[in-house]
């Protein structure tokens, strides 16, 4: 029985926070919310020459060969900082799945880029419904000689403005409410003609895009696993996403816990630090709490997906609801923590709070994966509502 | 990052299993789990029981060989625990002797203490109880008032405790008395080992609410215990009491342990009743509340395996525990009120009227201790907030 980071694992996130600090920590989030979209550029390159941006990617194409455990540490340093950039959609969505699924050629065209930090990647999963469904998926890919030519259009798409290649789950056949008939196609921005809709979101670090698909052609080469059979291996690469999102998010609540520690003891006011104030004090003590279960649950959810566990889904699950939850309540108890300061622009604790919240119902609410949770126990057939499943 | 246990974990774990089949009370496994009402049943039945344990070999698990143990390792101690969970087994009368004064004599006790007490205390032949809470002194425990005066070789006892558990069947006191009155609080209380079969002793039971009689009051009136009796030094017994607690190795696990089987309980009873003719659990909002709670106690044994692996890393327990007790016992009373919700109208009927397992109503009022037995909740933040996190320290007096 050993339930700890190995010595490999410590020295990543000692190297991340270095290489963060070296950047500016939170001044990374700052200047590309202010616009300057080049930091991720140079985020991607430090990644890169660092080795961390192949960490799981075999060694035949340039990567470490390591293991989803071995992202935890990176991903936590990055929620610490709120680093803006789909290095999780990269390392933990398309990285599993082109290693797991990608044809020889997808392999050897994708994953050296990757490792070298040349090549960003993101998921467009929704549509109009927002449902996280197979019903949902109605984005149509019809095969014409040797491509597919797609006609939809996805929303919320992360990062959609800057990323490389898009994963783009659609419709291939089967009836418009089942499983069978979904496809995963790679989809490279640059080649496509793809229309691209900013949107503003409180969360100004992770941009969100509206991306419609007119007559986009793709080659059939393009195409990531089985033809009809995608909705499997989307659920498997979502599995390994939401781990990654929850490792991020347990950094963010490290990082608030620590700043109302720290402001506790040196804040004064009635001539003592606030900390000596139980109201203060017992409530960043229930951050910490959340913070230790929060980190307990994306280790068990990152070791499932590590070892492709049975209990990878209700793991997962069980990770990004709690953690969901718990970091938009420690976010908000920060700013109480810091009074008037924490209610401003210029003081860092929105940032958090932000991240936290547009994290929340991204790849699933909680409530959707409780009764994921539900379905994996088998607490007798999914009786949830539709409208529980967004 | 290893979740195995090794072949001589699983080797171990297999034969306490294999005891617990031939030796727990008719009918116990199958689910038929009920301690009597009775409080002279009831005394006879935990005897019964923690005498089977030690004549089984399985208290005291951790002493060392020469004294009656199996030199227990950590992780055995742990298995042993998850496995008493797992069958719901009755509480070790004794365990106030077998896990804490025990090994405290054995640390630190006189020759004459380990040959008069030790082998009584592993066998059950003297049951022990911990005299620390006074009605002035709960939390603030260094207030106790209880004074011990030297005559002699002698030292006369006045003063009273409360809360103690078990102290009506106990032998024994672990007791902490004042010898001192000048100087810091802390710095003037010493420990004694005192005989409870005297007559300056007067026991009194208090009903909790729950309707048991498990704790007490205790009167000192003049009663005696003598120099040997001492243990440590005198004036050191604040030191003393700390080692006592550091001997407390495994109530955390078992208190996790405990969790995870309520929930598989909880489950079950969500299974078993009907709304509108279907199972609770079909229900969305009481799944919702299910996978709430899975989650919680699964992030809690995490969170304890963890800290376990820290302290055998370290070769000792760090502050953590704190923050286990703290969320375990709070969870604990969250599953507990679940429970006795989703009974519905019927939910209040209890003992032998109760409509689904009396334990429920039992263990529903039971928890309204966890929090505050051991070291209340506040306590246990204002511990995790200045030793783990450095905050401010509280106001002391
Ligand atoms: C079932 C049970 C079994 C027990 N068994 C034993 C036993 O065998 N031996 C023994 O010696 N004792 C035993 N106890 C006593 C137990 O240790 C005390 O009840 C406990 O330490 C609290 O003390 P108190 O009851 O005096 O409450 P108090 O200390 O008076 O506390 C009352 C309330 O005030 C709060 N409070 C107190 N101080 C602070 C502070 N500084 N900051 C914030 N809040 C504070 C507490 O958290 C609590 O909510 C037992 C108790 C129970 C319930």
């Amino acid at each position: 029985m050993d339930f700890a980071l190995n010595e490999e694992q410590l020295m990543f996130q000692e190297t991340t926070r270095q290489f963060l600090e070296s950047k500016g920590d939170l001044a990374i989030p700052r200047d590309y919310m202010n616009g300057k979209k080049q930091v991720l550029e140079d985020l991607w390159n430090g990644l890169g020459s660092l080795g961390f941006m192949g960490i799981n990617i075999s060694e035949t194409y340039g990567g470490l060969g390591l293991g989803a455990l071995s992202l935890v540490p990176i991903l936590e340093e990055m929620g610490r900082s709120v680093v803006p950039g789909p290095y999780p959609e990269t390392v933990a969505f398309a990285v599993p799945l082109l290693e797991a699924y990608g044809s020889a050629e997808q392999k050897e065209k994708y994953l050296p880029e990757i490792a070298a930090g040349k090549r960003k990647f993101s998921l467009a999963l929704l549509e109009e419904s927002g449902e996280l469904s197979p019903s949902a998926i109605q984005l149509k890919a019809e095969q014409r000689g040797n491509e597919y030519v797609l006609q939809g259009k996805k929303i919320l798409v992360p990062y959609a403005d800057i990323v490389d290649t898009l994963i783009v789950p659609v419709r291939t056949g089967g009836t418009s409410q089942a499983e069978y008939g979904i496809s995963l196609i790679l989809v490279d921005c640059n080649q496509a003609n793809l229309t691209m809709q900013e949107l503003q979101s409180i969360d100004e670090t992770r941009k969100l895009v509206n991306v419609s698909f007119q007559d986009v052609k793709v080659p059939n080469t393009q195409l990531l696993g089985m033809e009809n059979e995608g909705w499997a291996i989307l659920e498997t690469g979502l599995n390994h996403l939401n781990a990654a999102f929850a490792s991020t998010m347990v950094g963010g609540i490290e990082r608030v816990v620590e700043m109302s520690t720290e402001y506790a003891k040196t804040r004064q006011q009635f001539g003592q630090p606030i900390g000596r104030f139980q109201a203060v004090k017992h409530r960043i003590v229930d951050m910490k709490l959340a913070l230790e279960s929060s980190r307990s649950l994306s280790y068990y959810a990152s070791w499932a997906a590590e070892n492709n566990a049975e209990e990878l889904s209700e793991a997962v699950s069980m990770a990004r609801s709690f953690i969901s939850e718990a970091y938009i309540k420690a976010a908000g108890a920060n700013i109480q923590n810091h009074g008037g300061m924490g209610f401003t622009w210029e003081f860092d604790c929105h940032l958090f709070l932000k991240r936290a919240r547009s994290l929340e119902n991204h790849l699933g609410s909680p409530e959707y994966h409780r009764e994921k949770i539900a379905v994996e126990l088998g607490w007798s057939e999914n009786v949830i509502p539709e409208i529980l499943m967004s | 990052m290893d979740f195995a246990y090794t072949e001589s974990e699983l080797a171990f774990q297999k034969e306490l299993r294999a005891w617990l089949e031939e030796n727990l009370p008719e009918g116990w496994l199958e689910g038929k789990r009920v301690i009597p009402e009775d409080d002279n049943q009831k005394a006879a039945f935990l005897r019964d029981w923690y005498r089977k344990l030690a004549e089984g070999g399985w208290s005291g698990i951790s002493w060392p060989k020469e004294y009656g143990g199996r030199g227990a390792s950590l992780m055995q101690e742990v298995i042993y625990e998850q496995e008493m969970a797992r069958v719901k087994a009755p509480p070790a009368l004794n365990i106030i002797g077998t896990a804490m004064v025990g090994p405290t004599l054995l640390q630190i006790g006189t020759d004459y203490q380990k040959e008069r007490y030790i082998e009584k205390i592993l066998n059950g032949e003297e049951i022990w109880c911990q005299g620390y809470s006074e009605p002035n002194a709960g939390s603030d425990l260094a207030a106790i008032q209880t004074k011990a005066v030297k005559k002699g070789d002698k030292w006369i006892i006045n003063g009273q405790k409360i809360w103690t558990s078990y102290a009506h069947l106990a032998d024994r006191c672990f007791l902490l008395a004042r010898t001192e009155n000048t100087g810091k609080k802390h710095e003037g209380i010493t420990a004694f080992l005192v005989d409870m079969h005297q007559e300056g002793v007067e026991t009194r039971t208090i009903r909790s609410i729950n309707d048991r009689r498990d704790f007490n009051e205790m009167f000192f009136n003049d009663a005696i215990a003598y120099d040997a009796d001492i243990v440590g030094e005198v004036n050191q017994g604040w030191k003393v009491s700390l080692i006592l607690l550091s001997h407390e190795r495994v109530g955390v696990a078992r208190q996790t342990f405990r969790l995870q089987k309520q929930f598989e309980e909880l489950v079950e009873l969500a299974k078993s009743m009907k709304k509108n003719g279907r199972p609770l659990a079909a229900d969305p909002l009481v799944r919702q509340n299910l996978a709430i709670f899975r989650t919680k106690t699964k992030a809690l044994l995490f969170n304890y395996y963890r800290h376990l692996t820290n302290t055998i890393r370290a070769g000792r327990p760090g502050p953590e525990g704190s923050m286990d007790k703290l969320a375990s016992s709070e969870l604990g009373q969250e599953m507990l009120a679940y429970a006795i919700s989703l009974q519905g109208a019927s939910g209040t009927l209890w003992k032998g009227d109760a409509s689904v397992d009396q334990n429920w109503q039992q263990e529903y009022l039971r928890s309204f201790a966890y929090t505050i037995e051991g070291g209340t909740s506040e306590i246990q933040k204002n511990i995790v907030g200045e030793r783990i996190l450095g905050l401010p320290k509280d106001i002391k007096y």
